[in-house]
């Protein structure tokens, strides 16, 4: 198999009224063509911030970032931001942001949104471009006439059907879902859910599956990351990270979900997320861990090789 | 404010900048109040006998720091004893009131005022003379206090409580100068020497050819001579006045008004007027904003129906018309800012408070059957508070505006002289026209600078304000 | 709730108050007696007049008494001095409803006439003019002002622009005239003190429009001084709020062209409370503009509604109360129907 996309020592600080905020530090991990990597964690250890740097809109008050973004073995963030936006931007890569039900334009028509990135690129007409989209609409399950419709005239279902649309308008080859069935009642998310499987079926599309919800990535990915505080604590294929969870957080966040045929309610993790303006020191996860002996407070965990597993955890030194 | 909150607005320089400024206003107006008499504005300010004996339009002191040519400062000399006293059989008092003039212009007035004259026999006699630096004595008024009427017994008072010569306007002072000239070889007729006045004639070189351009500098000194029948024939006092061309730290207006005491009584006034047609706004509609967001139903409707009434109504042309029709008092204009002010907030307020009231938190506390005022007082209130905090600030220049813009018409409340007022009757006198700067641009700064305060502060209140009205969202 | 049945709950509740306003500013000056004396000093105006006429004819002093007592109490039913004043009510509203606004007492048109509509339709053009041409101005510069500051957000350009629109919040209009005046006539001589013709007016119509011109300069930098930074401080808010909306950065990372993006991610979601605030700074400042107009001597509505309340000319006063809600109700109706037009998001 060929490697997609090449994450290299991420690294990712934001400068706040407090100080220095270091949302994603030293995170590497790599997706191949067609796979679907699913990346977890609580809301705010900063998935989001991952998913905005592949797509080079990071926010301004960025302050330090370093690292390297292989696509197609070339790095990313290297290349000039005009041939990004001509050659990678969307056409390559895209991303369905989260909060989808506010990524519309409420004075445009749906269709016209969806087709601007093709208009664009292809210097076409609305007129030519509507049929593409239409083609896209009846593939994700939205009626034709949706292309007329303003966003407020949509539930949040088919909003997310017409972000996907918008996301796929180009063909891309790695599209970045960022919490894509959050904000959808459960019998939508499970239609959403479901396409999102015939998507990766039918065009072999590369995805990267954003969520804190671990079951939900695991019903779709291949391989799972889990991130805890900017960092990545576990990496692996989802049926060695769900069946046999190595990180203790990764342990936890799986006893924290319900399930459908569960033998034990649903646990809490104890404590709250760090503040990554000051992270603590050694593991960070260590004030919340259950096993934490004296090393985690002054080490930190380089990533571990356990088996076909990845893991930050110095019980795996 | 809670402490969090209070370092948030505190860290914004527009908030320091507005806290400072409130402060020194509240500490005028403190002042103001403590120093001021009650009835300042009919008994005094608004009352032209009291400032007859200042400049008309004078400049204020400081412009002298900017010319070459010093005008002169306006002079009040006191004196209430004489400084000699003999007697030929009549008994001479001699009162002298002396002042150095070093000025480049001459004054723009003269006048003398006499306290209480008490005497026996019969009424004494007044000569008025100014000996000039150069030694020519200049005669300026005389008079006898009075008749004494059959009736009457001693001791008879007269000039009581005092007696004011306007000597700038009076005939006989204008006649004696006419020949005092004239003994100087220096002809002019009656209507030119009152037209110069004593100002000009006493306080001009004089030479062979005729009255001079140059001010004489030097000592002058003004003898009030009381010649008496008795020996306890007395004056209590005189006072000789040499009107400036400059007054003050404001200078005065066109009836000689001080501008500086006008400008002070000003902000007590303009607080008073922001700060209670806010507080009455904010309290009424958000009262009635939270009602109608939270009790919902009939009461809803009736409270929106009315408040979207009173939103289309053009407020400024009414304003005008009831403050004419009725008196003009501030409580009137208070009052009607006040009816027809509240109905903006109580919208903004009514949807924020709906989408508090969907909030989780909230639902869950209905659900467990907390009564409704204790929902209202603990999680609906505090949640929108720094936001009608804020708007409270954010009225009160609205309502200085107000005020200011209907005393600009002329329907200012005259028991309180606002700085409306001041600039009402400068544009109204003509006083922009013939370019009295210092009457015009003072109180209008005052008043942008007491409504940038609180402007300022909403400023600073705007990030503790909307974080909370976002996180809602 | 139904569009219609939006706009016609509108439409209900500004008719409501028209009438409201009108009624109000009627039962005042009857209930407070100002309208019984202001007829009655009518009346006997009137009789004077009419004495110095029919002594010529009438010798007989009694005959002559005798006449002018019966004109006096013809005169007194014709104005319903007879009836309370709360009788005449009905029929005053009526009038002025259908726009029968009667004449004025003593304000009287530029041409002589003293027909209340004669007088106002004389002077509603200027304030129009003058009002309009100072909204178009400071729109469109305070327009671009404020959406250059929200798209450099805390920059020093930015919080120059706030400190200005700060300071403009709490300018009286009228004083800023009179700096003018002070500063543009008085001190530097190149503008007029006030009016709207020389006099005597320039003849030819290119003279006599420059003449105009010269004149309306001040009273409009006037307002437009005044009104600028409220422009600039609503846009900034109104596109700093879009740009900060979540499909500003979707159109960003889907590589919109940085024009188009402008265009239509941010001026166009921007335009419906802009326009919005277009008609409501027109409708407001023909009430504000009362104080300007005072300020330059300039013959509009403003003027003549503050001539009309101090020479208490009744008429002349309710008809222009009426017509300023008028104007203003009108605009807050025009803009319901252009929200509808420019936000697809109230269309239904
Ligand atoms: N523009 C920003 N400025 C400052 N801090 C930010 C910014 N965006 C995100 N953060 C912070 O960075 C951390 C990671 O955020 P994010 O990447 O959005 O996490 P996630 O998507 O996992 O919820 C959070 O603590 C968040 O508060
Ligand atoms: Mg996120």
């Amino acid at each position: 198999m060929m490697v997609l996309l090449d994450v290299r020592n991420l690294t990712i600080h934001y400068m706040t009224e407090r100080g220095v905020l270091r949302a994603v530090e030293d995170v590497s991990f790599q997706l191949e063509k067609g796979e679907t990597m699913g990346l977890v964690g609580e809301s705010g250890c900063g998935k989001t911030s991952i998913a905005l740097a592949i797509m080079r809109t990071l926010p301004d008050n960025v302050c330090f970032s370093s690292g390297e973004l292989l696509f197609d073995g070339e790095d990313i963030l290297a290349i000039p931001a005009e041939r990004y936006d001509q050659e990678i931007r969307w056409r390559k890569i895209s991303m369905v942001f989260q909060g989808a039900l506010n990524s519309f334009n409420p004075v445009l028509r749906i269709g016209f949104q969806v087709a601007e990135p093709l208009m664009q690129s292809r210097k076409i007409s609305w007129d030519k471009a509507r049929g593409e989209v239409a083609r896209l609409f009846s593939m994700l399950g939205l009626p034709e006439e949706t292309i007329w419709r303003y966003p407020h005239e949509l539930s949040g279902g088919m909003k997310q059907r017409a972000m996907l649309a918008m996301a796929l308008i180009l063909r891309p080859k790695l599209v970045i879902l960022d919490e894509p069935t959050s904000a959808l009642d459960v019998s939508v998310q499970t239609q959403i859910m479901n396409l999102l499987k015939r998507l990766k079926r039918d065009m072999g599309l590369a995805m990267i599956f954003i969520t804190h919800d671990i079951t939900l990535a695991s019903d779709i990915c291949d391989r799972i990351s889990v991130m805890y505080a900017g960092e990545l604590v576990e990496l692996g294929d989802a049926d060695d990270v769900l069946t046999n969870p190595l990180h203790p957080y990764t342990r936890k966040l799986l006893a924290a979900t319900p399930r459908l045929r569960g033998d034990r309610p649903p646990e809490y993790i104890p404590g709250s997320p760090p503040d990554l303006v000051n992270p603590p020191s050694g593991c960070r996860f260590h004030p919340r861990c259950p096993v934490m002996f004296d090393r985690c407070i002054s080490v930190r965990p380089p990533m571990f090789s356990s088996g076909r597993v990845k893991v930050r955890c110095l019980l795996y030194g | 404010m809670p402490a969090r909150e209070w370092r948030v607005f505190w860290s914004s320089p527009t908030s320091k900048a507005g806290v400072l400024l409130l402060a020194s206003m509240t500490i005028v107006s403190l002042y103001v109040l403590i120093t001021y008499p009650q009835d300042f504005g009919l008994r005094i300010w608004n009352n032209p006998g009291y400032w007859a004996d200042y400049p008309k339009e004078a400049p204020p002191s400081w412009v002298n720091l900017f010319t070459a040519d010093k005008l002169p400062e306006h002079m009040v000399i006191l004196t209430d004893s004489p400084a000699y006293t003999y007697s030929d059989g009549q008994y001479y008092k001699v009162y002298r009131l002396d002042f150095q003039y070093e000025y480049s212009d001459t004054p723009s007035f003269l006048s003398i005022t006499l306290g209480p004259a008490i005497f026996y026999g019969r009424p004494p006699y007044l000569e008025i003379t100014v000996e000039r630096p150069d030694g020519l004595t200049v005669p300026l008024y005389f008079a006898t206090a009075g008749t004494v009427l059959p009736e009457e017994t001693p001791p008879y008072r007269r000039f009581d409580p005092s007696q004011r010569i306007f000597l700038s306007g009076e005939e006989q002072v204008a006649r004696s100068l006419q020949l005092f000239l004239r003994m100087n070889n220096v002809d002019l007729s009656y209507n030119d020497v009152a037209r110069l006045g004593p100002e000009r004639i006493i306080f001009l070189e004089l030479s062979g050819e005729g009255l001079g351009e140059r001010v004489l500098k030097g000592r002058y000194i003004v003898n009030v001579v009381f010649i008496g029948d008795t020996h306890d024939d007395n004056l209590s006092w005189a006072k000789f006045v040499v009107g400036g061309k400059v007054y003050g730290l404001s200078g005065t207006d066109r009836i000689g008004r001080d501008l500086a005491a006008g400008l002070l009584f000003g902000f007590p006034v303009a607080l008073l007027i922001g700060l209670v047609t806010s507080v009455l706004t904010t309290s009424i509609g958000s009262s009635l904003g939270i009602m109608s967001g939270y009790i919902g139903g009939r009461v809803d409707e009736i409270i929106q129906r009315v408040s979207d009434i009173l939103n289309n109504i053009p407020l400024l042309p009414l304003l005008i018309f009831f403050t004419f029709i009725f008196k003009p008092s501030i409580w009137l204009i208070v009052m009607i800012l006040v009816v027809f002010g509240w109905s903006g907030l109580t919208i903004v307020v009514r949807s924020i408070v709906l989408q508090v009231k969907s909030e989780q938190y909230v639902e869950a506390a209905v659900s467990l059957g907390a009564p409704r005022w204790r929902i209202m007082s603990r999680h609906v209130f505090p949640r929108i508070a720094p936001f009608i905090l804020a708007q409270m600030i954010l009225s009160t220049p609205s309502a200085i505006l107000a005020e200011a813009s209907l005393s600009f018409l002329g329907l200012g409340d005259p028991s309180l002289p606002s700085w409306g007022q001041m600039l009402d009757y400068s544009f109204r006198s003509g006083g922009v026209n013939i370019g009295l700067w210092w009457w015009i641009i003072p109180p209008g700064v005052l008043i942008v600078v007491t409504g940038l305060t609180f402007i300022l502060l909403s400023l600073g209140l705007e990030p503790v304000v909307s974080p909370r009205l976002r996180r809602m969202r | 709730m139904s569009l219609v049945r939006v706009l016609a709950l509108k439409a209900v509740t500004l008719i409501l108050v028209l009438f409201g306003v009108l009624m109000l500013v009627v039962l005042v000056l009857g209930a407070t007696g100002v309208s019984d004396r202001i007829l009655t000093a009518y009346v006997g105006e009137q009789l004077r007049a009419v004495r110095q006429e029919l002594s010529q004819r009438i010798r007989d002093p009694v005959e002559l008494e005798r006449a002018l007592e019966t004109y006096r109490s013809e005169l007194i039913t014709a104005y319903g001095l007879d009836r309370p004043w709360y009788t005449r009510l009905p029929q005053m509203i009526l009038r002025v409803l259908i726009l029968d606004l009667g004449s004025s007492r003593t304000v009287t048109s530029f041409s002589g006439s003293s027909k209340v509509s004669d007088i106002i339709l004389e002077r509603l053009p200027n304030t129009v003019a003058l009002v309009t041409t100072a909204v178009a101005i400071s729109s469109a510069v305070g327009i671009a002002l404020g959406a250059r500051a929200a798209l450099k957000a805390g920059s020093r350009y930015d919080r120059a622009v706030s400190l200005f629109s700060s300071v403009s919040f709490a300018l009286p209009s009228w004083w800023m005239g009179l700096i003018y005046i002070l500063a543009f006539s008085f001190y530097l001589g190149i503008f007029p003190f006030g009016g709207l013709y020389s006099t005597p007016p320039p003849t030819t119509p290119l003279e006599r429009a420059a003449d105009i011109l010269w004149h309306a300069t001040l009273p409009v930098l006037t307002l437009v001084t005044v009104i600028l930074g409220g422009w600039a401080y609503i846009s900034r808010t109104i596109v700093l709020n879009v740009t900060r909306e979540d499909f500003v950065a979707v159109a960003r990372a889907k590589g919109l062209k940085e024009n188009l993006l402008m265009r239509r991610y941010i001026i166009r979601p921007a335009a419906p409370p802009i326009v919005t605030n277009i008609v409501f700074a027109i409708s407001g400042s023909i009430g504000g503009a009362i104080l300007t107009e005072t300020v330059f001597n300039f013959p509009g509505m403003g003027r003549l509604y503050y001539e009309a309340i101090t020479s208490f000319d009744e008429n002349l006063v309710i008809a222009l109360t009426y017509l300023y809600t008028l104007i203003y109700i009108a605009s807050r109706f025009i803009l319901e129907i252009l929200y509808v037009v420019l936000d697809p998001r109230v269309r239904i």
